[in-house]
C-alpha cells in the first residue's frame, strides 16, 4: 500500500494530542524497561553485601574484572558465534520464503504462508524446542528410519543434546524474526521496476540478483540482526536441547544468580544490553529500519 | 499491505527452489510438533507412534487430575489476561501517538519496539532486582508487570495496522457534521478498530500465556505454566507432559489462526482507497 502523505495532517491537535497519547507507552517502556536496566547497570559497580545476601554502594569495578575469569568471556564469544549460525542459517531459509511470498505468489497465497510462518510464533516456544527432543533422541523418529534403513546400526547420538539440535530448534523457533522484515522490504518494491527489466528481456535470476536483491538488502540485514539479537538472548533451546555443560549469557546469569553473586549478575547484563543496543542503533542508522515499517501502510 | 504475484511467467527454476526451502522451512517450524502430537495420542509409557487404531486421550484425561496443573494454569490465565487488558488499550493509545505525531515518529516507533529485543533473562533480572528494592514482592501482578513491557510492541503494532485503514476523510467528515475529536474516535475509528483491537488482546495473552524468562525471576510462589512444564520437561518426562503441551499448541494455533482468519477477512471487506486522494 502506498503511504499517503496526507494522512498525518488528518489529526488536528498535532503536537500536544500525539504527546499525551504518547505517555502511557513511553511510561511503560521508561519505569518497567528503561529504569531497571539503568538501575543495575549502576549497581553492576556495587559489591555483595553478605549482612544482607544483597547489594551495598561500595563503588568496584570487580564484576567486570570477574566477567574475564572462569571461562566467562568464552560463553560471551560462543553465545555470539551460535547466535551468529542461527541469523545466518535463518537468513538463508528466510530470503527465498520472503521471494516466494513477496515475488511468486497472488495476495491470497502470500497472505496463508505468512500467516504459517507467523503462528507459531504465538505459540509455546518451550513446546517447540521439547518437541525435537522426541525427533532428535535416541529412539526418535530420524534414528529410527536411519536405523530400520540400515543406514547405521546405533543411534547416532550426536542428533541430539549438541549444539546441532540447539541450532535446528533455535533456526526453527526464531525464522519468523527474519522473514517479517524481508517480507516487508519486498512488498517495498515498485512493480514497474520489475516489469521494465523483464520488458527489456531480463530472465529470472538476472532481476532477482540485479534488481530485487539490492533493493531488499536493508531488509535481509534487518531480518539477520533480529534473529541474532533475539537468539543471544535465549536459554530454553540450550537448556533443553543443548549438551552437558552448554552455556550461554542467559544461562551464565541463572548461574551466577544461584550463588547471589548480583553484581557480577548485573555486570553481564549491562554488557549485553550495551552492545546489543549499539547494534541496533549503527544498524537503524545504516539502514533506516524504521523506514521497513512504511510497507505496513503505518 | 498488499502484494501480486509480481515476477510472472517463467523463472528458470527459481520457483521450484524458492518452493522447496519454504516447504523446508515449514517443515522444520511444524513437523517436530505434530510428531510429538502424534505421539501423544499413545497410551502406552513408552514413547512413540502407534498406529491410528490404538490411539487414546488417556494421557489428556490423566491432566484433569493434576492439581499443581491447575494452579499454575489459574496463575497463568490471570497473567495473561491482565497483561492483554493494559497493553491492547496502551498500544492502540501508542499507535494513535504515531498517527499524530510530526517529528520524531520513527525514534518513537523504534522505542516501543526496542522491548521486543531485550533479553527475557536481562528484563527479569532487572525488573526483579527493581521491585525488590520498592517493595513489591514476587506474584502474578510482578509477572504481568513484565509481560506488559514484553507485549507491548506487538499490541502497538497490530493497533497501527488497523489504524492506518481508517480514512482520514471519514474522520474528517464526522468532524465536518460536529463530531468532537473523542466522539469521532468512539463512533468511527474504534468500531472500525474491532477485530484489530481483539487481534491485540489475543496476541498479548497468548504472548504471556507462552513467556517463561521473564517470569522465572518474576513469580512468586506460584508456578505459571511454562515455569511447570519447564520442570516437568527436565524431570524423567511422564507422558503428560506429551499431552500438555499437545493441549497447549492446539489452543493456541487454534486461536491465532482464528484471529489472522478474522484480520484477513476484515481486509477484503473493506473498499480499497484509491491511491493518491485524500481530498477533504
Amino acid at each position: 500500500m502506498p503511504h499517503e502523505p496526507g494522512l498525518r495532517e488528518s489529526v488536528d491537535a498535532r503536537w500536544p494530542a500525539g504527546f499525551l497519547l504518547a505517555l502511557p507507552s513511553l511510561a511503560v517502556f521508561v519505569g518497567v524497561g528503561f529504569i531497571p536496566l539503568a538501575l543495575i547497570a549502576t549497581w553492576s559497580f556495587w559489591s555483595f553485601d553478605p549482612d544482607t545476601y544483597w547489594i551495598k554502594p561500595a563503588w568496584s569495578f570487580a564484576s567486570y574484572a570477574a566477567l574475564f575469569e572462569n571461562g566467562r568471556a568464552t560463553v560471551f564469544l560462543r553465545t555470539a558465534g551460535l547466535a551468529a549460525l542461527t541469523a545466518t542459517a535463518s537468513t538463508l531459509l528466510a530470503v527465498p520464503a520472503a521471494g516466494l511470498i513477496g515475488l511468486l505468489s497472488g495476495p491470497r497465497r502470500a497472505a496463508l504462508l505468512l500467516a504459517l510462518f507467523t503462528i507459531p510464533f504465538f505459540t509455546s516456544g518451550l513446546v517447540r524446542a521439547f518437541a525435537w527432543r522426541l525427533v532428535l533422541g535416541r529412539q526418535g523418529i530420524i534414528n529410527n528410519a536411519l536405523m530400520s534403513l540400515g543406514i547405521v546400526v546405533t543411534p547416532v547420538e550426536w542428533l541430539l543434546f549438541s549444539d546441532f539440535a540447539v541450532l535446528l530448534g533455535m533456526v526453527a523457533a526464531y525464522l519468523p524474526f527474519a522473514i517479517v522484515p524481508i517480507v516487508l522490504a519486498f512488498a517495498r518494491i515498485e512493480h514497474s521496476v520489475i516489469r521494465a527489466s523483464q520488458d527489456l528481456g531480463a530472465g529470472f535470476w538476472t532481476v532477482f540478483a540485479t534488481i530485487v536483491l539490492p533493493l531488499v538488502l536493508p531488509g535481509i540485514v534487518a531480518g539477520f540482526l533480529f534473529v541474532f539479537v533475539v537468539a543471544v538472548g535465549t536459554s530454553m533451546e540450550i537448556q533443553l536441547l543443548g549438551g552437558a555443560g552448554a552455556s550461554s549469557i542467559s544461562i551464565m546469569i541463572n548461574d551466577v544468580l544461584r550463588v547471589v553473586n548480583f553484581p557480577l549478575a548485573f555486570a553481564i547484563a549491562t554488557v549485553v544490553i550495551t552492545l546489543l543496543t549499539v547494534l541496533i542503533i549503527i544498524a537503524n542508522r545504516a539502514l533506516r529500519l524504521s523506514r521497513l515499517f512504511e510497507s505496513l501502510g503505518i | 499491505m498488499s502484494f501480486d504475484a509480481i515476477v510472472r511467467g517463467r523463472t528458470s527454476g527459481g520457483r521450484l527452489l524458492f518452493t522447496t526451502i519454504t516447504a523446508l522451512s515449514l517443515a522444520i517450524m511444524y513437523a517436530p510438533v505434530l510428531y510429538l502430537l502424534l505421539a501423544s495420542l499413545n497410551p502406552d509409557a513408552q514413547l512413540g507412534l502407534v498406529p491410528p487404531s490404538r490411539y487414546s486421550l488417556k494421557w489428556y484425561f490423566a491432566l484433569l487430575d493434576d492439581g499443581r496443573l491447575a494452579g499454575a494454569l489459574k496463575e497463568s490465565a490471570l497473567v495473561g489476561l491482565a497483561t492483554a487488558a493494559l497493553a491492547t488499550p496502551i498500544g492502540l493509545s501508542a499507535a494513535l501517538a504515531y498517527r499524530a505525531m510530526t517529528r520524531l515518529r520513527g525514534v518513537f516507533l523504534l522505542v516501543i519496539l526496542s522491548a521486543m529485543f531485550v533479553p527475557g533473562t536481562i528484563e527479569g533480572l532487572g525488573l526483579s532486582a527493581t521491585l525488590r528494592v520498592v517493595g513489591l514482592a514476587p506474584s502474578w501482578v510482578t509477572i504481568a508487570i513484565g509481560h506488559l513491557l514484553w507485549t507491548l510492541p506487538f499490541a502497538a503494532v497490530v493497533s497501527l495496522i488497523g489504524l492506518s485503514a481508517v480514512r482520514p476523510s471519514t474522520i474528517a467528515a464526522a468532524r465536518d457534521l460536529g463530531a468532537g475529536p473523542i466522539r469521532a474516535f468512539v463512533d468511527i475509528t474504534l468500531p472500525l478498530m474491532r477485530t484489530n483491537l481483539i487481534s491485540s488482546f489475543v496476541f498479548a495473552f497468548l504472548l504471556s500465556l507462552n513467556e517463561q524468562a521473564r517470569a522465572y525471576y518474576l513469580a512468586g510462589r506460584q508456578n505459571t505454566l511454562p515455569l511447570y512444564m519447564f520442570g516437568a520437561m527436565n524431570s524423567g518426562a511422564s507422558p503428560t507432559i506429551y499431552a500438555f503441551s499437545g493441549t497447549i499448541i492446539v489452543v493456541s494455533v487454534a486461536v491465532v489462526a482464528l484471529v489472522f482468519a478474522g484480520l484477513v477477512g476484515q481486509q477484503s471487506r473493506r473498499p480499497r482507497q484509491a491511491p493518491g486522494k485524500t481530498s477533504y
